[in-house]
């Protein structure tokens, strides 16, 4: 019964109360474990190259938030629309849902996001351009616009300047309508182009621009792409119908012409050989993929592949080809090799190796080789290191020349959308870093997401006033609480009917509708970010956990928070972290 | 039913918060006032909670914090809430429960016996047995009232089935009524962020006893409330109780007295035991803690034999009442010779016979033929 200076009184009370309080008594000071909010990485975001925060768009959508959401993407990636039809999307890859029961749909979300806010006219403002600094990005491809929208962002002016009349890119020459509208496209650039970037198109580096005429820029970003198929290197090459895949795709992309006969072999297994194939399937023709080692080993997105398949282009895998047949000066056939799969080469793929004897003949009008790619670089100046047929760059996109940066397909294999979007980006940061002579190796890992080079352009934004809102430790499924969870199906995703598909070059995804998106997101699993669900607040035995004043988050009062770790065991996102006390 | 008429007394005294765990034969109190609750027809906080020690646990709680609290349980519930029972009257907390005779397991029975609130003898909560239906919603109310001014929980008990489940008209008083009978409960300290106190601090040997005194001072002032507020409830309802339900008894020389509805029968016994010519009649216990002893040994003190009939069983020493009354008893010079039986454990029913034959044993004998006399037993199928 201590009574601090009150008085006693000189009969007892009728319960057993002390007039005292305890106040004093401040029992947080029992702790020797201490909880406090920590957002984590969620894997979709360390998954994704270019670092959406995809947690907290889905959030914003379940939310109903739509165009919140999408200018959380906007801040990371100018393409969502593009992304949202072509991007292989890695981020589901590493969903946690995925080892639970089936990983968000997050790519066809992306998708209906960028579409919803497009037809509420929502546009990304023109930004000021505050800085003198002029920079030049060398190629209109993702990787180029990417670098530019993001430089336009902080201010800086930008002029693009591109070998081809239009825009775009490899998005452009080397996708087809049916995966990614000519309109969509076309519109997405627009937008872009319309923050305020100047864009030349017709110019060439090294045939109509030199690099005398970049002097006057601050920087130079070199994202001109790999546009040169690599050749089949076997007799008959040259016959007449005989198609390189991105000269075939380009020309039909362009509304060129193109006479096919009625079966056409496609040779390869990368996206270019299925985007061929599934266009010659458009064309009324009978397109045969020959890959020279299984479905297994094939480079292609597995969801193009399986589209493919069920459009019906036919595979004939471990086979390639050892001379282009000819009839009357005009493609006949391809006389092909079995194959068997020897010992992993340097790609760790088991290599095709020919089977003595097995030579057969499959019947072609047309032969399109599609085996990939290699950008061409006879415009670099001396002073850029090339490795590999590669322009080498450092981990922030940094040639070995001074002020010249370059990303996308000429400067990795990963030759993806969102990979090329993704340097150009990160060109970006480079590029206002050494401008703002700020020092990048220690400022990246305030920004950095995941250990696989993405970065949040957000946190890089408001890294003046705040420290980083998310820890770099990425959450895996066992340190959630699934008890919080439940099984719940992943929608369906509509599409072209298979019957329709040859008719046109309509794109085959379709736009989910608003009901579906919201059912989508609410799935998530919110991994290692606080989604304000109160478990925290409810369970707290101490009573010592506090809904902040703005609606977001808790607060913890040390004062009398125990350390009894029931906050952290209950939250079923691994949003709270547990430490040592410090004493 | 009985369940029924506990709800809509709790309705009436306008408790504030309702915690209960349902149970067999319980379950449509819990039902019926987590209905009420819902439609608004009352303004209470109906806690959902796991088990009966929590809902007691919440009870106290709630009633800490100055509101007027309810919680309803039977048999194996009321054994779980044992600890928090010793809490609630220490901490001198006036909770209202509505307990359901139920027998205990094992052998698992959901039948009436009154064993599972009598083995809570020494908890200190107020136990009020009752024998209809309109008893139990009057007790409720009179348990709010006495609890409330003695600050000291309160147990209204009534039998499993032949009350809990049982249909009989019931009068329900006007809320004005109620109102007038049953003011607001005003706690002489309540948990305040504005005033802060500590509650139930440790208590070291010099004032424990002192605490405890003043406990039982306040169980004979609960006595007197009771037979106040009884009384009072006559001039509002129309209808009277005190802690002794006498029958018959003025001219009577030798008396049953019983508690629970086996009352009911027995009332219909001694009227065919007067019409033969025996001078009986029946004493209702109604009130077993605080137990009015005083009042038994004075109204006691002219009978020469007394018949007291359990439906409970203290192992070891026999019907519980029993062993109380002839506690009470025992200082008294002259006092009768007291006759204790045991009958209708488990929800064996007790007929007239079996209270005729308790009767006739005792009018046979000048004293007990044994300790305790187990009335219905089929002693053929017991292994000796």
């Amino acid at each position: 019964m201590r009574d601090e200076g009150k008085e006693i009184p000189k009969k007892l009370p009728g319960m057993i109360v002390s007039f005292a309080d305890m106040a004093w008594n401040k029992t947080g000071s029992w702790r020797y474990l201490k909880p406090r909010y920590e957002n984590k990485t969620p894997p979709c975001s360390a998954g994704c190259p270019a670092g959406e925060d995809i947690e907290g768009s889905l959030r914003l959508l379940a939310g109903g938030k739509i165009l919140r959401a999408w200018a959380l993407i906007k801040i990371e990636n100018p393409f969502p629309r593009v992304c949202g039809r072509v991007c292989f999307h890695p981020c589901e890859a590493h969903c946690n849902r995925g080892e639970y029961d089936r990983s968000i749909a997050i790519n066809r979300l992306e998708r209906f996001i960028a579409d919803a806010a497009t037809q509420k006219n929502r546009r990304v403002p023109k930004p000021k351009i505050r800085r003198r600094e002029r920079i030049a990005v060398i190629g209109a491809g993702p990787a180029g616009l990417s670098c530019a929208y993001h430089l336009t962002r902080l201010g800086y002016p930008v002029t693009v300047f591109e070998a081809l009349p239009q825009t775009g890119g490899m998005l452009r020459v080397g996708i087809p309508a049916f995966r990614l509208s000519r309109e969509v496209l076309d519109a997405e650039l627009a937008e872009l182009l319309a923050m305020g970037i100047e864009i030349k198109t017709g110019v060439r580096l090294g045939h109509n621009l030199f690099w005398t005429d970049l002097k006057g820029f601050k920087a130079v970003f070199l994202a001109t792409g790999a546009h040169i198929s690599r050749n089949l290197a076997i007799p008959g090459e040259d016959i007449p119908g005989v198609y390189r895949g991105l000269e075939f795709l380009g020309q039909l992309n362009s509304g060129q012409k193109i006479s096919l006969g009625k079966r056409v072999a496609i040779i390869g297994g990368g996206n270019t050989a299925i985007d061929v194939a599934r266009s010659a399937l458009r064309l009324q023709s009978e397109p045969h993929i020959l890959y020279r080692r299984t479905r297994n080993e094939m480079p292609a997105f597995n969801e193009e592949t399986i589209e493919a398949e069920r459009e019906g282009v036919e595979f004939s895998f471990l086979t390639a080809p050892a001379r282009i047949l000819a009839r009357a000066g005009q493609v006949s056939g391809i006389e092909c090799l079995r194959m068997e799969l020897g010992e992993p080469d340097e790609s760790g793929r088991r290599r095709p190796v020919p089977v003595k004897g097995s030579n057969f003949i499959i019947e072609a009008d047309n032969v399109v080789a599609a085996l990939g790619e290699e950008p061409e670089l006879s415009y670099l100046d001396q002073e850029i290191k090339v490795v590999r047929g590669l322009v080498a760059t450092d981990a922030w996109q940094r040639t070995s020349k001074l002020r010249v940066l370059a990303g996308g397909d000429n400067t990795s294999f990963r030759r993806t959308v969102i990979d090329a979007i993704a340097a150009g980006k990160k060109a970006a940061l480079a590029i206002d870093c050494f401008i703002q002579e700020r020092g990048l190796e220690a400022l990246w890992p305030k920004i950095q997401i995941g250990a696989n080079g993405a970065f949040s352009m957000r946190q890089y934004l408001k890294i003046k006033d705040r420290g980083k809102t998310r820890s770099a430790e990425i959450v895996n499924l066992s340190q959630l609480n699934l008890d919080y969870f439940a099984p719940a199906e992943r929608i369906k995703r509509p599409a072209l009917a298979l019957d329709e598909r040859r008719q046109s070059f309509k794109e085959v995804n379709k736009t989910i509708s608003q009901e579906l998106a919201g059912q989508e997101a609410g799935r998530c699993f919110h991994c290692g970010v606080c989604n304000n669900c109160e478990n925290c607040y409810l369970y707290c035995p101490e009573g010592a956990i506090y809904p902040q004043r703005t609606g977001l988050g808790y607060r913890i009062d040390y004062d009398y928070c125990k350390g009894c770790g029931v906050c952290m065991e209950e939250c079923p996102r691994n949003a709270i972290t547990l430490e040592e006390e410090e004493r | 039913m009985g369940n029924h008429a506990v709800s809509y007394g709790v309705m009436l005294a306008r408790a504030q918060v309702i915690a209960a765990y349902p149970i067999t034969p319980q379950t449509q109190v819990v039902e019926f006032l987590s209905e009420m609750c819902a439609d608004g027809r009352l303004a209470a906080k109906f806690i959902k909670v796991e088990s009966e020690h929590s809902a007691l646990a919440c009870c106290i709680g709630a009633a800490t914090a100055g509101c007027r609290t309810f919680t309803a349980t039977s048999a194996q519930g009321l054994a779980l809430m044992h600890e928090l029972l010793h809490w609630a009257t220490a901490a001198r907390l006036p909770i209202v429960m509505a307990n359901v005779n139920r027998a205990l397991a094992p052998g698992w029975n959901i039948w009436c016996d009154q064993t599972d609130s009598l083995a809570q003898r020494d908890t200190g909560w107020m136990q009020f047995y009752c024998d209809s239906n309109q008893e139990i919603l009057d007790s409720v109310l009179l348990a709010y009232r006495v609890a409330e001014k003695s600050l000291l929980p309160a147990m209204v008990v009534y039998d499993a089935f032949y009350l809990s489940h049982t249909s009989e008209p019931v009068d329900i008083p006007e809320q004005e009524e109620v109102d007038a009978f049953l003011p607001p409960f005003q706690p002489p300290y309540f948990l305040d962020t504005d005033n802060p106190r500590t509650f139930y601090p440790l208590l070291g040997p010099e004032y424990y006893m002192e605490f405890r005194y003043q406990m039982e001072q306040a169980m004979e002032k609960a006595l007197k409330a009771f037979n106040e507020a009884g009384t009072e409830l006559k001039t509002i309802f129309g209808r009277e109780y005190h802690p002794i339900e006498y029958y018959r008894c003025e001219d009577a020389e030798l008396i049953l007295l019983t508690a629970g509805s086996a009352a009911s029968t027995a009332r219909v016994v001694i009227d065919q035991m007067r019409v033969k010519g025996y001078p009986v009649g029946l004493m209702k216990i109604r009130l077993f803690r605080p137990f009015p002893g005083q009042e038994l040994r004075e109204a006691l003190r002219s009978v020469a034999k007394i018949t007291v009939l359990d439906r409970n069983l203290s192992p070891g020493i026999g019907g519980i009442f029993a062993q109380e009354l002839k506690a009470v008893l025992v200082n008294s010079p002259k006092h009768p010779a007291v006759f204790s039986f045991i009958a209708g454990l488990g929800g064996r029913d007790i007929t007239p016979q079996i209270i005729q034959q308790a009767l006739e044993i005792t009018l046979a004998n000048d004293r007990p033929v044994a300790h305790s006399v187990w009335l219905g037993l089929q002693e053929e199928m017991i292994n000796k």
